[in-house]
C-alpha cells in the first residue's frame, strides 16, 4: 500500500472509531436515562409509601362498665355483639382529658380514636363476664389524622383554617405524646383488612385475594388454551389464507386496548351470560381474553425456536407427529412458554381498565372467599385510593403500589429462574 | 484418459452420451437417460421415474434407481443436484415439507411406500435415517437409543430394552466409551460420538435400510474414519444409502455409486468403475475435480 492510501485509511479509521464511540455513548446514555427514571419512580413511591407500614396506636385505660355497655344479667351472644363498646372508649377519653367539658369539644375529642377501635375493645373483653367492672390498659387504633400528625404529614405552621387538624387536637396529641401514650407499630391492619372508608382501617388483603382469584381463573383458562392454540397453529395447521388470517388477528388482538376487552366482557359475560357482577370469575375471563394473544405469540415463538433437527430426528425414528411434539418439541419449548405465560400473568395482574367495566371497581369491604364473591383487585384498589382526599390514603396508595410491584418483581424473577433452570443448550 | 477406449466400452443404454460430451457446461437436458446399470433384479429398494417438485421448482427430474440388499449405495454430485432430496424421499421425510410433491414409484421390497394404505410411521421404522448434523435428543444416552424401541414397543421389559441399547451401542462402536455414563446427556458427547449415537439410535429399531445424509460432513477426519469403518460393518446387516460430498469417502465405503447432476441421475455403476472409468463426461469432470 502506498503512503498516500495508508494515510487515507488511517483517516477513515479514525472516523470509524469515533462513530463507534458515539454509538456506545448513546447506548450508555439511554440506559442511564431509563435507570434514572426508574430510580425516581421507586424513590417517590417508597418515600411516600413507607410510612404506611406503621400505624399509630393510643393507650387508653378502658373500664369495662356494664352500664355503658348496656349489658345486664345473662347477656346473650347478640347482646355481646352489639354492646356499646364505643361508649367505653369515649368514657376512657373523657377520663384521660377531664378538662374537656363542652359537648362540641367532646365530640372533637372522640375523633382522636379510630371508629374501628371498638372492635379491639370487643376482642379484648372476649365475651368474658368476669372482666366486667375491671379496668384494662389497651392500645387502640388512632384516627388517621392523629397518625398523619405524628408522621409529620400535616404542616402545623399553616393557619388553623387551612389544616385538617384543629389546634385543640394538636394540644391533646402533644399531651398524649409527652406521656408516651401513643406508639407507632407495624401496620398489620394494612395486610389483613379489606377496603374501608377510614384510612387507618383500610388494607390490601381483600384486593390481594381478589387479584389471586382473578389470576387463578386467568391462568387455568389461558395457559392450556393458549398452548393448545399455539401448538395447533405452529405444528398442525396447514399454511393457507385462513391460518394467515388467524395469525394476523391474534397479533392484532395483542395490541387491542384492554378496555375493549372489558366492554366485551360486560356485553358477553354479564349482560348475555348473566354471570355475577364484580366477581373474580368474570375478571379472570376478561383477562384471559387479554392474555391469550400474548401467550399464543410467545408459545409459538418458543415452538419455532426448537431446532428442526430435533423434529427430523424424532420423525426419522418413526415417531408420529403427535409423539414428536409431545416427547421432544413441547418439553424443549416449555421454558419459553412458561416465561411468556408468567409475563402475560404479570400483565394481567397490573391491569385495571377492563376490570372497571365489569364492576370490579365496586367498594368491597368484605374479603372475597371464592371466585364468585364480589371483589376488587390491587391495581383497581390503587386507582380507588388515589382518588380519596385523606392524607392517610396517599401513603396507603403508595404502599399498595409497592405491594403490587413486589408481586410483579417476584413473578418476573420466577420467570427468569424458570428460563435459566430449564433452558437447554446444544 | 483415452476417450476412444471409453467410447468402445460405452453402455448401449446411453445414447445421449456423445451429445453431452459436446455441451457439457450447459448441463444435461431432460431427455437424458442414466448411464450404467440403474435397475437390478434383486432390489431392496427400487425407484421408478421419481419426480420431486418444491413449489414451482423441479428438483428431481425423473430418476430411476435400484438399491441392492446389503449394499452401500453412495450418492454423489455437486451441491443442489438433488441427492439429499432424493434420499429423503426414501423414507418420506419430504412429507413434512408442505410445498414438496413427490411423483413416481418408490418400492421397498415390492411395496409402494407412497401407497395411501402404508403407514409412514411403520415405514420409518424400516427405513432409518442419520442426518448431516449429529442431532441426538437432549436426553440421556440411554434414552436416545431406547427412544425408538419404546415408541415402537419393541421391548417388553426393562431387561430387553437394556439389551437393545447395549447391542445398538456396541454395533455403533460406542459402548465401551459410554457404558459408564449412559445417564449423561447425549448432547455432551463429542461430535463424532454424537453421530455414532445417532447411528445407534437408528439401528436400535432394527431397520432394513439406513439412509445417511452426509453423516461425516460435520466431523473431523478421525471421527470420519470411525464412521466409515462402521458403515462397512453395518452393511453386513443393513442396506445403506449414503449421500456424501467427499468422493474419497464414496470410494472407500460404497459398492455402487450414483452421480447426480441438476436433478438428473447421470451415471450409476460399481464404485470402482465409476471412479476409475466414468462413462459420462459430467461424471468424469466431477470426479476429476473440474467442477462441483
Amino acid at each position: 500500500m502506498t503512503k498516500q492510501s495508508m494515510s487515507k485509511v488511517e483517516a477513515h479509521l479514525a472516523r470509524r472509531y469515533a462513530r463507534e464511540k458515539r454509538f456506545r455513548f448513546y447506548g450508555l446514555l439511554s440506559v442511564f436515562v431509563g435507570f434514572a427514571f426508574l430510580v425516581v419512580l421507586f424513590t417517590s413511591i417508597i418515600s411516600k409509601g413507607y410510612t404506611a407500614f406503621q400505624q399509630t396506636y393510643i393507650q387508653l385505660d378502658v373500664t369495662y362498665d356494664a352500664d355503658i355497655l348496656g349489658l345486664y344479667d345473662n347477656p346473650t351472644e347478640s347482646d355481646w355483639l352489639y354492646a356499646n363498646y364505643d361508649g367505653l372508649i369515649k368514657a376512657a377519653l373523657r377520663e384521660r382529658f377531664p378538662e374537656v367539658t363542652s359537648r362540641s369539644e367532646k365530640r372533637e375529642l372522640y375523633k382522636l380514636v379510630s371508629s374501628g377501635a371498638k372492635f379491639s375493645v370487643r376482642d379484648s373483653l372476649d365475651n368474658n363476664e368476669e372482666l366486667l367492672g375491671t379496668t384494662a390498659t389497651l392500645w387502640v387504633l388512632a384516627d388517621d389524622d392523629l397518625d398523619s400528625v405524628l408522621k409529620g404529614h400535616i404542616d402545623r405552621t399553616l393557619p388553623e383554617a387551612d389544616r385538617r387538624v384543629k389546634d385543640q387536637h394538636l394540644v391533646w396529641i402533644d399531651s398524649l405524646v409527652e406521656n408516651g401514650e401513643v406508639e407507632k407499630r407495624f401496620n398489620t391492619v394494612f395486610f389483613t383488612h379489606s377496603a374501608s372508608a377510614e384510612p387507618e382501617q383500610a388494607g390490601v388483603w381483600g384486593a390481594i385475594k381478589g387479584s389471586f382469584f382473578t389470576l387463578i381463573v386467568t391462568l387455568v383458562l389461558s395457559f392450556p388454551v393458549g398452548v393448545a392454540a399455539a401448538v395447533y397453529l405452529e405444528e398442525f395447521a396447514p399454511q393457507n389464507r385462513w391460518t394467515d388470517l388467524i395469525e394476523v388477528n391474534i397479533n392484532n388482538l395483542a395490541a387491542v386496548p384492554s378496555i375493549v376487552f372489558g366492554l366485551l366482557g360486560l356485553a358477553v359475560f354479564l349482560n348475555f351470560m348473566g354471570l355475577p357482577r364484580s366477581a373474580p370469575l368474570v375478571g379472570g375471563l376478561v383477562l384471559t381474553l387479554m392474555t391469550l394473544p400474548t401467550i399464543i405469540i410467545s408459545s409459538r415463538a418458543a415452538l419455532k425456536a426448537v431446532p428442526p433437527s430435533i423434529r427430523e430426528a424424532a420423525l426419522g425414528m418413526g415417531a408420529s407427529r403427535m409423539q414428536t411434539i409431545f416427547h421432544h418439541v413441547l418439553p424443549l419449548a416449555m421454558p419459553g412458554m412458561l416465561t411468556g405465560t408468567i409475563i402475560g400473568m404479570a400483565q394481567a395482574l397490573g391491569e385495571s381498565a377492563p376490570l372497571l367495566m365489569i364492576g370490579m371497581v365496586a367498594f368491597v369491604a368484605e374479603v372475597p372467599q371464592g371466585i364468585t364473591d364480589p371483589a376488587t383487585v390491587l391495581p383497581v384498589q390503587i386507582f380507588q385510593w388515589a382518588d380519596l382526599p385523606e392524607r392517610g390514603f396517599v401513603e396507603r396508595t403508595s404502599a399498595a403500589i409497592m405491594v403490587l410491584l413486589a408481586f410483579l418483581i417476584a413473578m418476573n424473577a420466577f420467570a427468569v429462574y424458570l428460563r435459566k433452570r430449564f433452558e437447554r443448550r446444544w | 484418459m483415452n476417450s476412444a477406449s471409453q467410447t468402445a466400452t460405452l453402455d448401449q443404454t446411453a445414447p445421449a452420451y456423445q451429445e453431452d460430451r459436446v455441451k457439457v457446461t450447459e448441463g444435461v437436458d431432460d431427455s437424458h437417460v442414466t448411464v450404467g446399470e440403474a435397475m437390478l433384479d434383486n432390489a431392496k429398494m427400487s425407484m421408478r421415474d421419481v419426480h420431486v417438485h418444491y413449489g414451482d421448482t423441479h428438483a428431481i427430474k425423473g430418476i430411476s434407481l435400484d438399491i441392492a440388499p446389503n449394499e452401500v449405495m453412495a450418492m454423489i454430485g455437486p451441491s443442489g443436484c438433488g441427492k439429499s432430496t432424493f434420499l429423503r424421499c426414501l423414507n418420506r421425510m419430504n412429507d413434512t415439507i408442505d410445498i414438496c410433491r413427490v411423483n413416481g414409484k418408490i418400492q421397498l421390497d415390492d411395496q409402494d411406500i407412497y401407497d395411501s394404505n402404508l403407514d409412514v410411521v411403520a415405514l420409518r421404522a424400516r427405513v432409518g435415517m442419520v442426518f448431516q448434523k449429529p442431532n441426538p435428543f437432549p436426553k440421556s444416552i440411554y434414552d436416545n437409543v431406547a427412544y425408538g424401541p419404546r415408541i415402537h414397543g419393541l421391548a417388553s421389559n426393562k431387561a430387553e430394552l437394556d439389551d437393545i441399547v447395549e447391542n445398538s451401542l456396541t454395533k455403533s462402536g460406542l459402548w465401551d466409551e459410554v457404558k459408564d455414563r449412559l445417564d449423561t446427556p447425549g448432547t455432551g458427547l463429542s461430535g463424532g460420538q454424537q453421530q455414532r449415537l445417532c447411528i445407534a439410535r437408528a439401528i436400535a429399531v432394527s431397520p432394513e435400510v439406513i439412509l445417511m445424509d452426509e453423516p461425516c460432513s460435520a466431523l473431523d477426519p478421525i471421527a470420519t474414519a470411525k464412521i466409515e469403518e462402521l458403515i462397512g460393518e453395518l452393511s453386513e446387516n443393513f442396506t445403506i444409502a449414503i449421500v456424501t460430498h467427499s468422493m474419497q469417502q464414496a470410494a472407500r465405503v460404497s459398492q455402487r455409486t450414483a452421480y447426480f447432476h441438476l436433478g438428473k441421475l447421470i451415471e450409476v455403476g460399481e464404485t470402482s468403475a465409476i471412479f476409475t472409468n466414468p462413462q459420462h463426461k459430467l461424471t468424469e469432470d466431477y470426479i476429476t475435480g473440474r467442477f462441483g
